[in-house]
């Protein structure tokens, strides 16, 4: 046995040994979930070390080759394993779209500080809705780098057996953007907040993939406009159900001074 | 030797075996781990991290426990009006129940947001069946409004007094094995044991209030506690 060929058998069985939980155990831990400060979890919900190092390699290919088998291969002999290691990553190019997707969204809380450390500092607090613009433009500058790639990410992430598992990283983002952003309504705007953001996120971001301007300013502007009629939409809803509250209110207090006992 | 999920271990844990959940600190996946780690002590100051369990747990608990104050909060509003016009004299007491449980909101709807736990999905729900049922026993007179407070905080307190005893097994686990046990739990369990004090305090101003005079007693209160213990297990789970 050559010993290329006997450094590939062990690394496979060590891949295999390593847990590599299918996509939805992963995220499934950490969804809307009891977050404890004191007593956190033991792993972060992140990648075994010989994963990391495939993945994080054949991600700086990803410019060039795209997501796909290819950038996996560089990636897995740019890291010191066999080409064909890669293949043992249990979904493929997705588990490279994952890897993007979940480390731009962890990336986002280490950047909290720094787009908002020394606003906070002044006397004017942003509002939680201009932090929340912020963190979604944030978040789609995270795209920058592979953004000529992306429709064919895209593509692959709406195929039926990925659709779940990205749906699911949609609705993490959602979630630490508005948490992120100091929102802490817990009544059923809980829901719509979220919805609304993660459908204008997928918007924005299928509209950056077109954007040729500089410095994406139209995907901002897009952004922007996409949120400002989502507020609007809001108000006008939160106005309509005041005034049935109020008339229903009303109406019953006029009841009951006509002396019924209500 | 790779330790294998044994999927079968997992969802006879989660479905409870008696209404009470016993939630273990350590699964018996990782038994071979914890024999380990019991003879040689973990440092002092070192925190054990929560299982799943231990987190869906929490979860839960802090999602029903939300709701079942905003049902409480909702009780009381609707009742308050109906009762204060035939019985002025008890106006202060509605006050101080509501109050209590407004405070009882804000703290849960703190501690949800804190810990960033989903609230129910059937708010809405329990927005309309709350504020039925708190104008509904109203108009139904004093003894009958008395005696639902009397169902409701009697399941209430039931159902704190489970939360409380899960949470001080799941300590004395960790305090047993030589974990420390971080501030916020133990703050989580003694807000808790007050919450369970007023709501059980609620249960007596009703009963004192001629709450078992209402007729029929056994009827109205048999078919409140069946309807909070059944919307507990929707909360839990929605």
């Amino acid at each position: 046995m050559s010993p290329s060929r006997r450094f590939g058998t062990s690394l496979a069985s060590q891949l295999l040994r390593t847990p590599l939980p299918p996509s939805t155990t992963r995220t499934a831990f950490g969804r809307h979930c009891y977050h404890s400060y004191d007593h956190p979890p033991a792993v972060a919900v992140s990648y075994g070390s010989t994963e990391q190092a495939i993945l994080s390699a054949a991600y700086t290919h990803v410019p060039q080759h795209g997501f796909s088998q290819r950038a996996l291969a560089l990636g897995a002999e740019d890291a010191g394993y066999p080409t064909i290691s890669a293949s043992v990553l249990p979904d493929g190019a997705f588990s490279l779209i994952r890897y993007h997707l979940v480390t731009r969204r962890e990336e986002l809380s280490g950047k909290t500080k720094t787009i908002f450390g020394e606003k906070n500092l002044g006397a004017q607090q942003l509002s939680t809705a201009a932090r929340v613009e912020q963190l979604t433009w944030e978040r789609l500058l995270g795209n920058k780098d592979v953004v000529h790639r992306w429709q064919e990410a895209l593509a692959i992430m709406a195929q039926p057996s990925y659709m779940p598992s990205s749906l699911k990283e949609l609705s993490l983002l959602a979630d630490d953007i508005w948490f992120l952003a100091g929102d802490t309504s817990v009544d059923p705007s809980w829901y719509t907040k979220r919805a609304s953001l993660a459908t204008i996120y997928a918007s924005s971001e299928l509209f950056m993939t077109t954007d040729k301007s500089e410095g994406f300013f139209e995907t901002r502007d897009f952004l922007r406009r996409r949120l400002e009629e989502v507020k609007q939409m809001g108000s006008v809803v939160g106005s309509v159900s005041q005034w049935l509250g109020f008339t229903a209110n009303a109406g019953i207090n006029v009841l009951r001074n006509k002396g019924l006992r209500i | 030797m790779v330790p294998r999920l044994p999927v079968r271990d997992l969802t006879s844990r989660m479905l409870p075996t008696s209404s009470r959940r016993q939630l273990s600190t350590s699964s018996k996946t990782n038994a071979a781990t914890t024999e380990t780690r019991s003879t040689q002590h973990p440092p002092p100051g070192k925190r054990k991290p929560l299982t799943k369990e231990q987190r869906d747990f929490l979860s839960s608990a802090l999602r029903v426990n939300q709701a079942g104050e905003l049902a409480a909060t909702l009780i009381y509003t609707a009742q308050t009006p109906v009762v204060v016009a035939r019985h002025p004299h008890l106006r202060p007491l509605m006050k101080h129940m509501y109050d209590q449980e407004a405070g009882h909101l804000d703290t849960f709807n703190a501690l949800i947001a804190k810990h960033r736990v989903r609230p129910t999905a059937l708010y809405p729900l329990w927005q309309v069946l709350a504020t039925g049922l708190g104008w509904g026993t109203a108009l139904m007179g004093r003894e009958a409004a008395m005696a639902c407070t009397e169902a409701v905080e009697t399941e209430i307190g039931d159902h704190y007094n489970e939360q409380i005893r899960t949470l001080l097994e799941m300590v004395a686990e960790w305090e047993a094995d030589g974990y420390e046990v971080g501030p916020e739990l133990r703050d989580l369990i003694s807000t808790l044991r007050r919450i369970r004090d007023e709501e059980l305090e609620h249960l007596d101003h009703a009963v004192e209030h001629d709450a078992q005079k209402a007729e029929p007693h056994w009827l109205l209160t048999g078919v409140i506690r069946a309807g909070c213990r059944g919307a507990i297990w929707v909360s839990e789970k929605v």
